[in-house]
């Protein structure tokens, strides 16, 4: 599962309010790993995660993710690509707060499989929440529902994760668990991973860590001894 | 220099404007009917006003006794600023070879009365020097086309005798043309009047004058000196006794009056309950997105004064921008529905003031209900903790199972999208109970409009196809025996014809009075049937009489009382029990067996009509026109002619519900747009987050769609309830002697108004839905509460 980004741009707006969010980004990420995107806030991370994920489109250059072309997809193609390629976990958490934990699961297991729900709990018992599945967002802590987002990520068995800042919301300990576990579940499962984070410390686990900066790529960094989370300190 | 908060107020109103306009529009229609009924019940209040004193109106109306006397100790009353006495007769008029039922009002030739003057529309008035002039009623004129010049005939005691038209006249007596209190509805083919010199009426065979009309000082209403002269009438032998609000005609018109008033309130105030709703739903959705700048403002040292009056200002606004156009188009609306409706009944005067009052007061009213509003939200803005709201977490409820998972387990497992939309429904209990109450508001609209069609229609059906059985009514020159009905049925094309006998008759129970008309028909008639106030159909009693049920109340008599029933006509007075009540929807008829009043009388009693039932497939006007000639006949009365005046009369309901079904629509529109948008636009991170994961926009629309409309289910049973009551409660208003108005409403009506606001509230979804296509996922997933 390889992504190809060539000169690739993002602009919000027109004339003097134009705003590059991405300038002639080039990137080739190969499938696999664990990539962390590094770069101060406006840098372009969020923006490039969106267009990986086909929710946004580029405003010029070729974008691929496995020979697909997300810059030409159609509407109904984009979401067929969203929903049988990707796995979105975001900064803050997004469940629906009236479905259980198992049924936030379920819901996205469904667009994929007649009945997700066998699915679903080996996905929520793969983050260690087996005993919380009829729990409601409301009441679970930020980085049980943040497991239960990474669960939500899973299920499909998506080749590639975006995760968008999935620690911001977290206090140190939690944030760290979740890196972990999205660690392990990269080596256990074989999904490329692309993490964006204004975090340095996190690139510490990964194996590849691109920064941004100004919507520009300023450094690309290969770890041959990725760190191991639990080492992890911010 | 407008200060940067007003030019956010400006600025967000601008932003959420399809739902600003929803409630400035809401607010507008609320604004608009208050103002154009209120205005319209003024102005023809003053129009009537002021043709009861222009032309002078009866305050008091005595008919019977020493009708001199009475005038004379009258005129000498303080109080009283004039006396009239004249001669009113009922008689058969014949118009090119019609024959209706009429009515002889004694005028003195050249100057018009002192009490219940005519206003001359075309030709002149009575001269002394043709005194077999007449004045022709206008409605009779317009029907028959009749016009100074063309002549009338009048049935007297020697005969047919030919009248000349001189003028066509309009009377306070008879703006709404109604023979009596038990004939409010007649039709211009059945019942004309003419006014004629006092030397012509004489010779009708009523013995000279016979009933007195009083005019007040300043034709006010004296309920004191009213209480006075009727006390000195019935001294005087008088046989009836009528103020001017139980006037015939005269109280037709009030009970219009009064639904003109009735209405006035509570459309508008339904209308301005939703504008409410739905400016509360919004700016609560405003407030609640607000918080983290709310909390800026509050750190920044605004005043939680200024936060609360910066928030009521998003009521304010959309009011003042509904409730001004709203009362000026009330106003002029006003304007139009006096003229229209002045000219349509034909009142003599039409005034049509500037009330500033109502337009200050639709104002008010309307921005009364925008703060109010406002008020709850903008309370809930001022008292927002700012470390709290600045951190942009907004305390959310607990998600739980719904209600319906919760009573039956096994909903539990039905599909994740169907719980997802229960669930929905109890997640904002406010809004939802919003949504609701607006489902309820609407379908009240509707069915209450809806319900007067549906009751007059059956009233109709009821009084004119289940209760009268007659298909004519064949009045008598002169009171004949038995075999005068029998002669009709020789008539081709008559199948049956009964002998009628109807008489006026006054009833006393203590010092309580009600005049009314005593029909004496076979005991097994064919003709009517009876339809107890308990509702099973009984036939005539052997002994006592069926009487109206408005009695019960008005004489305060129950089943099996005696009443003195006093028939001035047959210079009889006799007590009878009440065998039972009857409800008839038009009208306070009393009925007894021929047999029964005959030994009451102790003689035989002729008939003064006869009922006639048609043959199958026969020609109405052939018989009509060969009954007519009959030299007995004096007039013909063709049941289905009232009938067709109802209908007609319907014309106007129709235009009225349908207007009502229009605006109903719009508030239905208004409230579950706002309901829904706010439904959509709260939850925009959830469906980003669905569409960013996969799920197509068709699915989500199908789980908001399905969410909103189980909402809008919800309120249809309680709406289709409260709707039911709330009409009931209306028609009851409007119910009387004259007219009992009892709700009915037809299955199929709740049954198309609950569909109707159904297929409102799936439209209202449009724009919203339509939204979800423009919806940016990349910023609404980023975004922080939800």
């Amino acid at each position: 599962m390889s992504i190809v980004m060539k000169d690739v741009w993002k602009t919000y707006g027109e004339g003097h309010t134009a705003v590059h969010a991405l300038r002639s980004v080039d990137l080739d990420v190969a499938g696999g790993g664990f990539t962390v995107i590094l770069g101060p806030s406006g840098s372009g991370k969020t923006t490039m995660l969106n267009l990986l994920g086909a929710i946004d489109f580029p405003t010029q250059g070729t974008l691929q993710v496995d020979g697909i072309d997300l810059a030409n997809l159609g509407t109904d193609t984009r979401v067929d690509f969203r929903r049988n390629h990707i796995g979105i976990v975001f900064q803050f958490f997004n469940l629906i707060p009236t479905l259980t934990a198992l049924e936030n699961i379920e819901l996205v297991a469904n667009l994929t499989m007649q009945d997700g729900i066998e699915q679903s709990r080996r996905a929520l018992e793969q983050v260690g929440l087996t005993d919380r599945m009829d729990h409601f967002p409301a009441q679970l802590s930020g980085g049980e529902q943040q497991r239960v987002a990474i669960a939500r990520a899973l299920v499909k068995a998506p080749p590639i994760l975006l995760c968008d800042e999935p620690t911001g919301e977290l206090d140190f300990e939690t944030g760290r668990m979740i890196i972990g576990q999205l660690r392990q579940l990269n080596r256990d499962n074989g999904q490329t991973v692309l993490l964006v984070t204004h975090n340095a410390a996190i690139g510490d686990v990964a194996d590849r860590v691109i920064r941004l900066r100004s919507g520009g790529i300023v450094d690309d960094v290969r770890h041959e001894s990725p760190r191991d989370p639990a080492e992890l300190a911010w | 220099m407008v200060s940067p908060l007003t030019r956010k107020l400006e600025r967000d109103v601008r932003r959420h404007k399809a739902q600003f306009i929803a409630v400035a529009v809401t607010m507008f229609l609320g604004v608009m009917l208050f103002a154009a009924s209120y205005d319209s019940f003024q102005n023809l209040r003053a129009s009537y006003d002021a043709a009861h004193i222009e032309y002078r109106f009866a305050n008091l109306t005595i008919a019977g006794g020493d009708v001199e006397a009475i005038a004379a100790g009258a005129a000498a009353t303080s109080g009283v600023e004039s006396a009239h006495f004249r001669t009113v007769a009922d008689v058969p008029l014949q118009v090119d070879g019609t024959k209706l039922l009429g009515r002889v009002v004694g005028m003195p030739a050249g100057d018009q009365p002192a009490v219940n003057q005519v206003k001359v529309l075309e030709g002149s008035y009575l001269d002394a020097s043709l005194p077999e002039g007449v004045l022709v009623e206008e409605h009779m004129a317009e029907h028959f086309g009749l016009g100074p010049g063309d002549s009338v005939a009048v049935l007297a005691e020697a005969g047919w005798i030919e009248t000349r038209v001189v003028g066509v006249v309009a009377s306070p007596e008879y703006i709404w043309p109604a023979r009596d209190r038990q004939n409010i509805i007649t039709s211009p083919d059945n019942f004309g009047v003419v006014f004629g010199g006092e030397a012509l009426a004489e010779r009708l065979g009523v013995g000279g004058p016979n009933e007195v009309v009083l005019y007040y000082a300043g034709g006010e209403p004296d309920d004191a000196l009213t209480a006075r002269l009727t006390e000195d009438a019935w001294a005087s032998g008088a046989g009836s006794v009528m103020t001017r609000d139980l006037q015939a005609g005269n109280a037709a018109l009030e009970e219009d009056l009064k639904g003109f008033e009735e209405m006035g309130l509570f459309f508008p105030v339904l209308f301005l309950a939703a504008a409410s709703m739905a400016a509360y739903v919004t700016i609560s959705r405003l407030v609640a997105a607000q918080r983290p700048y709310i909390g800026v403002l509050l750190a920044n040292g605004f005043t939680r004064r200024q936060v609360l009056r910066h928030y009521l200002g998003y009521g304010l606004l959309p009011g003042l921008v509904g409730s001004i156009p709203g009362a000026i188009a009330g106003v002029l609306l006003a304007r139009l529905i006096t003229s229209l409706y002045t000219d349509l009944l034909a009142i003599p005067i039409t005034l049509i003031e500037f009330y500033p009052v109502t337009l200050a007061v639709a104002v008010g009213f309307g921005l009364l209900a925008s703060l109010l509003a406002a008020l709850a939200p903008a309370l809930v803005a001022s008292r927002v903790e700012p470390a709290l709201a600045m951190r942009g977490e907004t305390p959310s409820g607990g998600g739980k199972p719904s209600i319906p998972e919760r009573v039956i387990p096994p909903m539990r497992r039905l599909p994740l999208t169907w719980r997802m939309a229960m669930r929905g429904v109890e997640r904002n209990p406010r809004r939802t109970t919003y949504t609701i109450v607006g489902v309820v508001l609407s379908l009240m609209l509707v069915l209450v409009s809806w319900g007067m069609i549906d009751t007059i229609e059956h009233l109709m059906d009821r009084q004119f196809v289940e209760i009268q059985r007659e298909d004519a009514s064949v009045y008598f020159a002169e009171p004949l025996g038995g075999g005068g009905a029998d002669a009709l049925e020789s008539v081709d094309g008559i199948a049956e014809a009964e002998p009628v006998l109807e008489v006026p008759v006054s009833f006393v129970v203590a010092d309580r009075h009600y005049d009314t008309a005593l029909v004496v028909m076979e005991a097994d008639t064919s003709m009517h049937a009876f339809a107890s106030s308990t509702g099973e159909w009984v036939t005539l009693p052997a002994e006592g009489l069926l009487v109206g049920s408005a009695l019960e109340e008005l004489l305060e008599i129950g089943p099996g009382d005696t009443v003195q029933v006093s028939i001035p006509g047959l210079g009889l007075s006799i007590e009878e029990t009440v065998a039972g009540f009857i409800d008839e929807p038009l009208g306070t008829m009393s009925y007894v067996s021929r047999d029964r009043a005959e030994e009451l009388a102790g003689t035989s009693l002729p008939a003064t009509s006869a009922m006639i039932r048609y043959n199958a497939g026969a020609d109405p006007a052939a018989i009509r026109a060969e009954v007519t000639e009959l030299p007995q006949v004096a007039a013909f009365e063709d049941a289905k002619a009232i009938y067709n005046v109802m209908q007609d009369l319907m014309v106007l309901f129709y235009a009225f519900v349908g207007v009502m079904l229009v605006f109903g629509a719009a508030m239905a529109f208004a409230l579950i747009f706002s309901a829904m948008s706010v439904n959509i636009s709260e939850r925009s991170r959830e469906i980003a987050t669905l569409l960013a994961v996969g799920t197509e926009r068709r699915a989500i629309s199908r789980y908001i769609t399905g969410e909103n409309m189980l909402v809008a289910l919800l309120g249809i049973p309680i709406g289709l309830v409260v709707g039911y009551y709330m009409s009931k409660a209306a028609m009851a208003t409007f119910s009387s002697d004259l007219f009992a108005f009892d709700l009915y409403v037809r299955p199929s009506t709740f049954l198309f108004a609950a569909l109707a606001i159904l297929g409102v509230a799936l439209l209202s979804q449009w724009p919203g839905l339509r939204a979800l296509r423009r919806i940016d996922i990349p910023r609404y997933i980023k975004e922080r509460s939800a």
